[in-house]
Order: structure tokens, then sequence, then C-alpha cells
């Protein structure tokens, strides 16, 4: 290797490496404070390495509601925001994986339907989808919220799987036909000719080989409904009801914002997310390449 | 053959119910609620009071300076934002496409921004950009760039800024990720044919590249513009619209109008403001990268 | 089994693809549907195989009539060109899915597996998945799949296309091995002339959606029905070119460039129109001295070693070249004078309005 390329390279690392300083530094500031006591957070210059660690933050989240029950003071002010975390994340939990089975089954039985048998209008199905993903969240939590009072599902966990299946379904289905668009069709007319029912066939040949449409669909829908404020912000209104995200919020409410609680909420709400990533990233990157994702 | 057998026909119809219930019940049936909507004068506390009230309000927001105030805000968050992450995101793409060691690692971190929620972006924002004890205030005295904390996000010029940088953090992968699945689509014959040319790297990324890339930019422009115009979450959760209304843009008035003032009816006035103006859009859409142009010819 | 079709016609919107085809595929025999590509003659097979639905017309196996049921309950077996194998099973399952899927115990099927296997000589790669595989073997376990059903008929389309050249010259044989030992009525697809002539009893020459020519691969050789079957079968490709017949001294003659060669006695030319296309294979073209009596003389155009032969190609009029296979022996330069003498035995003349074959006076000979 010539000088010149050492140094090249050298330059090269040198920016890559600031770079991913920038983009990560946000989380990373956020996990040093939520291991700070909070004297510590409020200093002036800030410490960048943390002097001390604590696990107070996450102590109150994950315990906070054993802790205001055990008080049983039962204050008059009623229990902190942070008492209700771990409901909020069981809620998004459930929510998330509620909404990603749906979508998925729904636009994978759809699409394959689209595909693979004639259908007046079917060449419109899957483009209306596109234009149905490119209409905004905002557009449609008014009007499904009329509807989910009407058959009076509001304040419920379901009524935010409803509302997330409709965001996602869209694109979840395009996805799909463009997946089994690409799929040989020679595999399963083998299977036809080999005596197999059309069932058999979708079950047996079609799933197994479907698994990475499946995986980039599932993913999309994990990171939109994990994410998602709008809808939990309009459809709910009991605190033990919320979803995570519309829950942290709340940590504005009071006239002092306790930041470490903050962060380690922040913490804890990007760690499911963080290891979906890092075990389906070459997934993810597949599905992004299928199209684009909403955000 | 044994057992029961359904036709194709039968297979066919059965697969597709469930999505058109789905897409029948809880997509179309709302966005033709939201457009009867917005000829309708609706308070949810007064369920029983819906009147007609024909186009007074789309008059209504017509009138409405804050209307327009978002619009223009909207432009302006939107322009930036897309500007800032197209340039960003290629020029990225651009040095992640090349083959080192451990470049994957860099890839992997520089595309993790993208899955982190709207709402923890939002809330670590709004702690690094502190204007009292916020890290970035901090760096900044201290290294000398500026003399005083900056007002990050009290002051309408510096809450826009830190809107628009939110989402610039946050959507550079995307471009990123298109960009580099496009890149490395490219044939490396066509930069040896250029090299055997006589052309430089920078005209072989002006001459080569760039061409190539129009297709994938075109979209990732149009769609990326359709989406942050109309995005919500990440200036409620950062700013709430404010200081006063100056970070407010088209999605944060609906939601005020509707889940503030509780008026539905304007709320979904402005939806379908903003529907006419997606549709616009998409037709720019298709008109610019020829989509659907594969289909008819098949 | 025979496989009859009556009537048979497929359209896709208003692109008619087969017109009304009316033939029987003969119990036991290895038939062959020869034609360009978009001929329809993948279309026919995945019609005879379920695949596709008649726009018109019946399909019969034997005295039973099939277009109504589903591949499934046709009992047929197919080999595709792309193989399909079924990219998660093993190879064991995916020769074994047919019997699978029709109940078969799983005992007797291992057996059946492994009796195929055996035969194709794939016995160790039965646990092997088809992503582990070469594309030999990959057509080998498509080829046993297909044959453990003991199917009534057996359907090819295209099934070698995708072997290197050495492969699919040893895989020929094989397959017209496997066919006389099976004796299975077989359909195979493709549009190598040279699969069809080596492996077929019977070949359907297509194109356009029309059977051109249906016989055996001597019978569309030496008498090609008309102008397409001509052109199509054969290489180098048959020269052509119109001649004007004519009568000098009481006896015809055709006038090919200038020059009057006599007309040959194997064709009824009583009543037949004056303009006539001449074919003539250059195998049947010989290189003479320019000079030379009866021999169309021309300018040396171009020539070309292909091996243990030369190819030459002589202008014998203005845009009107003729190819002459000689020995490589024979040496021609460029450019200069040279004439061709056709082997009046081996020409064929066609009606130049319709493009068919003049009526033969003599029979095949063998």
């Amino acid at each position: 290797m010539s000088a010149k390329t050492l140094i090249g390279r050298v330059a090269l690392y040198a920016l890559l490496s600031a770079i991913t300083f920038l983009v990560c530094f946000p989380l990373v500031w956020a996990f040093f404070t939520s291991v700070k006591p909070k004297e510590e957070i409020f200093r002036w210059p800030p410490t960048l390495w943390p002097e001390s660690w604590t696990l107070e933050n996450y102590r109150a989240l994950l315990e906070g509601k054993q802790a205001y029950f055990q008080a049983g003071a039962a204050a008059a002010s009623g229990p902190p925001p942070s008492a209700f975390f771990l409901d909020w994340f069981l809620n998004s939990l459930i929510v998330t994986l509620g909404t990603t089975a749906i979508s998925t089954i729904v636009s994978t039985l759809a699409a394959y339907s689209l595909t693979r048998f004639r259908f007046p209008g079917q060449r419109a199905v899957p483009y209306l989808a596109l234009v149905g993903y490119m209409v905004p969240s905002i557009i449609f939590v008014f009007p499904m919220f009329l509807v989910m009072a009407d058959l009076r599902l509001t304040d419920t966990l379901f009524s935010l799987i409803l509302g997330y299946v409709c965001i996602t379904l869209p694109f979840c289905m395009w996805l799909m036909w463009a997946f089994f668009r690409g799929v040989p069709i020679e595999i399963e007319e083998a299977a036809l000719v080999d005596g197999a029912s059309r069932l058999r066939v979708f079950w047996e040949i079609v799933l197994p080989t479907a698994w990475p449409g499946i995986i980039a669909a599932a993913i999309f829908t994990l990171i939109v409904s994990w994410n998602d404020y709008l809808f939990g912000r309009v459809f709910m209104n009991s605190m033990e009801n919320l979803p995570l995200t519309v829950g942290v919020m709340h940590f504005f409410d009071g006239t002092h914002v306790d930041w470490g609680l903050m962060m380690a909420s922040s913490v804890l709400m990007t760690v499911p997310m963080a290891v979906l990533f890092m075990l389906l990233q070459k997934h993810l990157v597949a599905g992004f390449g299928a199209g684009a994702v909403k955000g | 053959m044994r057992g029961f057998r359904l036709s194709d026909r039968q297979v066919g119809i059965l697969f597709m119910l469930p999505f058109l219930v789905t897409a029948g019940a809880f997509m179309v049936w709302p966005v033709a609620e939201a457009v009867r909507l917005a000829f309708y004068s609706y308070n949810p506390l007064r369920p029983d009071d819906l009147t007609w009230v024909g186009f007074e309000n789309f008059e209504r927001i017509f009138d409405d300076p804050l209307f327009w105030e978002s619009f223009s805000q909207a432009l302006v968050w939107t322009g930036w934002s897309i500007v800032l992450q197209t340039l960003l995101g290629v020029g990225l793409a651009m040095l992640l496409h090349v083959a080192l060691p451990g470049i994957a690692v860099f890839r992997g971190l520089l595309l993790f921004p993208y899955i982190v929620p709207t709402v923890v972006i939002a809330l670590n924002w709004r702690w690094i950009f502190n204007s009292e004890i916020g890290i970035v205030n901090h760096a900044l005295v201290s290294l000398g760039i500026v003399e005083q904390n900056i007002a990050w996000l009290s002051t309408p010029n510096m809450a826009m800024t830190s809107a628009v940088l939110l989402n610039v953090w946050k959507y550079t992968p995307f471009v990123i990720i298109c960009v580099l699945a496009r890149l490395q689509t490219i044939p490396t014959e066509l930069y040896d044919a250029a090299k055997v040319d006589g052309a430089r790297a920078w005209r072989r990324f002006i001459d080569i590249t760039l061409p190539m890339l129009k297709e994938v930019l075109v979209v990732v422009i149009v769609f990326r513009t359709i989406w942050t115009f109309n995005k919500f979450e990440e200036i409620y959760l950062l700013t709430r619209g404010g200081p006063g209304t100056s970070t407010f843009n088209l999605a944060v008035y609906a939601f005020e109008e509707g889940m503030a003032n509780l008026r539905l009816g304007v709320a979904a006035a402005t939806g379908v403001v903003m529907i006419v103006l997606l549709l616009a859009g998409t037709v720019v859409y298709v008109r610019v990268s020829g989509f659907g142009q594969e289909e008819k010819g098949s | 089994m025979d496989v009859r079709l009556e009537g048979l016609s497929k359209s896709f919107g208003s692109n008619q693809v087969l017109k009304s085809l009316d033939m029987t595929f003969p119990e036991r025999r290895f038939v062959t549907l020869l034609g360009p590509s978009g001929c329809g003659k993948t279309t026919l097979l995945r019609m005879i195989a379920g695949l596709e639905k008649a726009t018109e017309g019946a399909i019969w196996f034997g005295g039973r009539r099939v277009d109504h049921l589903s591949p499934g309950e046709r009992n047929i077996a197919m080999v595709f060109q792309s193989y399909a194998l079924y990219p998660t099973m093993d190879v064991a399952a995916n020769i074994g899915y047919g019997l699978k899927v029709r109940g078969m115990a799983k005992p007797d099927r291992a057996e059946k597996v492994g009796i195929v296997a055996k035969v194709l000589e794939i016995g160790h790669l039965l646990a092997r998945k088809p992503k582990a595989l070469s594309g030999g073997q990959r057509q080998r376990v498509a080829l046993g799949r297909a044959m453990v059903r003991k199917p009534d008929i057996f359907l090819m389309d295209e099934p070698l296309s995708n072997l290197d050249a050495k492969l699919r010259a040893t895989m020929r044989g094989e397959l017209r091995r496997f066919h006389l030992d099976l004796q299975t009525t077989s359909i195979y697809v493709t549009h190598d002339q040279l699969e069809a002539m080596t492996m077929s009893d019977l070949v359907a020459v297509m194109d356009a959606g029309v059977v051109q020519q249906f016989g055996t691969p001597e019978e569309v050789y030496d008498r090609p029905a008309n102008l397409f079957v001509a052109g199509f079968i054969g290489s180098p490709p048959m020269n052509f070119a119109e001649v004007e017949l004519e009568t000098t001294g009481g006896r015809p003659v055709l006038r090919l460039a200038g020059t009057a060669l006599p007309a040959p006695d194997h064709f009824d030319l009583a009543g037949v129109p004056p303009r006539l296309v001449l074919g003539i294979r250059p195998q049947d073209v010989s290189v003479t001295n320019p000079d030379a009596a009866g021999a169309v003389p021309g300018t040396v155009w171009m020539t070309e070693l292909i091996g243990s032969e030369r190819l030459i190609e002589v202008e014998i009029a203005p845009k009107l070249r003729f190819t002459a296979e000689v020995k490589s022996s024979v040496r021609c330069a460029l450019n200069s004078r040279a004439a061709l003498r056709l082997d009046p035995a081996r020409i064929h003349l066609f009606d130049a309005a319709t493009g068919r074959s003049l009526a033969r006076q003599d029979s095949l000979p063998g």
C-alpha cells in the first residue's frame, strides 16, 4: 500500500468515525444521563463520563408501581407517571405484536391471491395500496377515532391494533405483492402437477419460501407500531392503557422535568428496536430496498 | 382426489377477503368519513350536533392566518430537511460504498437512527439542546464557537432549525440505504470503461454515478417531500408547534383544531387540503419517474 | 396413452397464440414441439399439463377428456425449464413429494425414491438441498421427480436449455435411453433442432400458433412442407432464391440468377405457377471452377472454417448469396470467381405465393 492510499484510508476512517460519533451521540448521551445520579445530571458544566453510576432511574421505572402501592400512602395527588411505565411497556408490546401478526397474515394472503389468480381490477389494487400508504396518519386519525367510538372500542388496545393495521397494511401489501411477483411460479406449478391442492401448495411450498418477504413486512410493521405516537394520543384516555410513546410524554407534565427518568425510558424504549435491528439488519436493508419505508 | 378441494377461484377470493374487509372498514370508510366531515360542523363532545355547513370549514381555514403560516412554515421545514438529507445521504453513501475492512460496522451504525422511535429522538433532542444544561450548548461555548448559550427551542428560528436537524438526523439513513442499494447495482465495467477513456474520479461521479442515481433520487426526494410535508410527530413532540405557533405545519394545525379546539370539521377540511396536495405530489412523481410504464408495456 | 387435441385454441386477450389445433400424439412415442420463441409451443404444453385453460377445444388422454381437470388429477409429470425444485426440501423430499401428496406411506415412498435415485445415479445426494446441487444434478432430480410417479404422460419444457453444451449432449442420450426403457408417451418442448432431431420419434414444427409440419425427423428435414420449416430446420440454414420456371427445348428448366438449371424430376410440375422459390441446403452445394457447365457463376464473398468443413459464401447475383458447405481442404480466395453446382436430386421447390412445397412424385427412401 502506498503512502498516499494509506493517508487516504486513515482520513476516510477518521471522517466516518466523526460522522458515526455525531449519529450515535444523542443515544449515547441519553444512556450516560440515565445512569447519573440527579445532582450530577444538573451539574454545569456537565460531566462527560459519569462520575458515579446509579440504576435509580431504571429502578424508578421498573419498580415504580410496586413502590407506589407499597408506600400505601396513595397520596391524593395519585400515582406518578413513572408508576405506569411497566403497563405502558406491556401495552406497546401487545399492540405491536398483535398488529404485526394481523398485518403480515392479511397482506401475505392478499398479495398471493393478487399475483396468482385473475380478478377484475387486480392491477389497480397494489397501486391503490401504494397511494393509501402515502396518506398521512393525521388524515386517518380523527375519522378513525369516530369509527372506533361508534364501535365502542376507544381506549382499548384493540382500537390501537386496528389503527396500526390500517397504516401498515398498504405497504405490507405492496411489499408482499412485489415479493410474490418475483417468486418463480414454476415451483408452485410443479407442485400442482405433483397433485397438491392449491391450499397445500400455499402451505407447503409458498410459505416456506416467502419468509424473506414476510420478515421485511413484519419489521416494517414492528417499527411503525412500536414508534407511533399519534394514534395512541387520540384513541386512548386512561393512564394504564397508554402505549409507551404517549405515556412517557407525561413525564413533562410536572413543574420540573426529571431528565434522568426521561433518558432511562428513552433507553428502555429503544432497546427492543435495537435488538431487532441487530438481529435482522440484513433483512431490514432488503426490506427497504423493496420500497420506501414510511416515516 | 381425496378430501375437499377448493377451486383456484375460491382460494383467491378467500385470501382476498380479510384484506378487502379490513381495507374497506378501516381505510376507505375513514377516508370517506374524513372527506364528509370536512363539510360538517362537528364537536365530539356534542355528538348529536352534526350540522351541514357546506364549504364553511374551507372558507374558515383559508381565512385563518395561522393556516397560511403553517403552510409556509411547512414549506421551509420540508425544503431544508430534504436538501440537507439528500446531500448528506448521497455523500455518506459514496463514502460507505468503498470496500474497506470494517465498513459494515459503520454502515450498521449509520442506519440505526432510522429505527429509533420519534418520541425517543424528541426527548433526546430536548435534552441535548436544552438551553441551560444541554450538552450542545456546553460544547459550542467551550469550543468558543458561540459566546453564550443558544435558546434552541424557545426562539422561532432556532426551534425550526432544531426540528430540521431532527428530521435530517433521523431520515438521512433512509437516503443512504436507497442510494447504497442503487450504487451496488452499477456495473463496475462502466467505471472501467470511463477510466480507459481517461475520466478522473470527479468526472466519473458526474458522468456515471449521478445519472445512474437519478431514478432512485427522484423516488426518494418525492416520497420524502410528501412525508416530511405532512409529518406530525417530529414537530409536535419536539416543539408542540412552538414557541407560539412558529413551528406549526399543516399536520400540527389539523391536530390542534381537532384535538384542542374540538373542531373536527375544520381538522377534516385541513386533511382534505393535505390530500389534494398529496395527490398533486403523486402526479408529479408519476410524471417524473414514469412509474407504471413497465406495467402498461406488458 | 395417446393425447388427442380437438380444435384447441388459446387467446390471451386479443392475442391468439394457438389457432384451432387438431393433432394426436401417439401412444409411447417421444414427440417434440419445435419452434422459435413465441410460437405457442410452451403454451400448448402447459395446456396439456392443465396449467393453462383452453379458450376453446378439447384435450383427450386415451378415452378420457381431461381439459376440465386440474394438473394433479391428470396423472402427468412435468420437467420445467428452471427445474422448479422445491427450495426448502431436500432431494429425497423433492422426488417423493408427488407420492406424499397422494398419501403414500413413508417407507414405501423412501423405497421408490431410492430406486429412481439409483437409476439416475443421484443416490448420494438425497439429503442435499437443491441449492447445493450443480446444474446437471438439479436436472436429474427434476427428472427423478417426474419418473417416480409412473405418469401416463411425460411433459418436458426445454429441460436441457440451462445446461452447458457438453452436459446437454450427454443428457440428450440419457433422456432418449430413459424413454426407451419407460415407454411413456412423452411431449418435449424445445427451440433446439438438434435436440428435436436426435431424440424424437415425431417432430411438430410450430410457428405463429399453428403446427407447420408434423412428421418424423427425416420427413421434416428431407421433405419440408413449407418455406418456414425448410428455413427453420437445418444448419447452416437452407439457401433460398426466387426462380422462373421456363421451357427450353421441350424440357422444363429453372432460371436461377441467369443460369438455366434442368428442373428436378421429383416434383410434379404440371400446372404450377412460373414463379417458384428454390431451396437447397449448403451441404448439397459444391464449388467448382467458374466456367463449368450447368453451374451458377459468382464471386466468393466470404469463407469460414467450421472444423472439418468450410463454408463458402458466393454472391451469384446482387444481394443474393448462396452458402456451400465443402471439405476444409477446398480453398477459395476472397473476391475470386467461382461457380456453384447444386445437387439436382436435393433441390426443394416451393410455391412463391403460398410458401408451400410443390407436390413430390417420389417416395421417401428407406
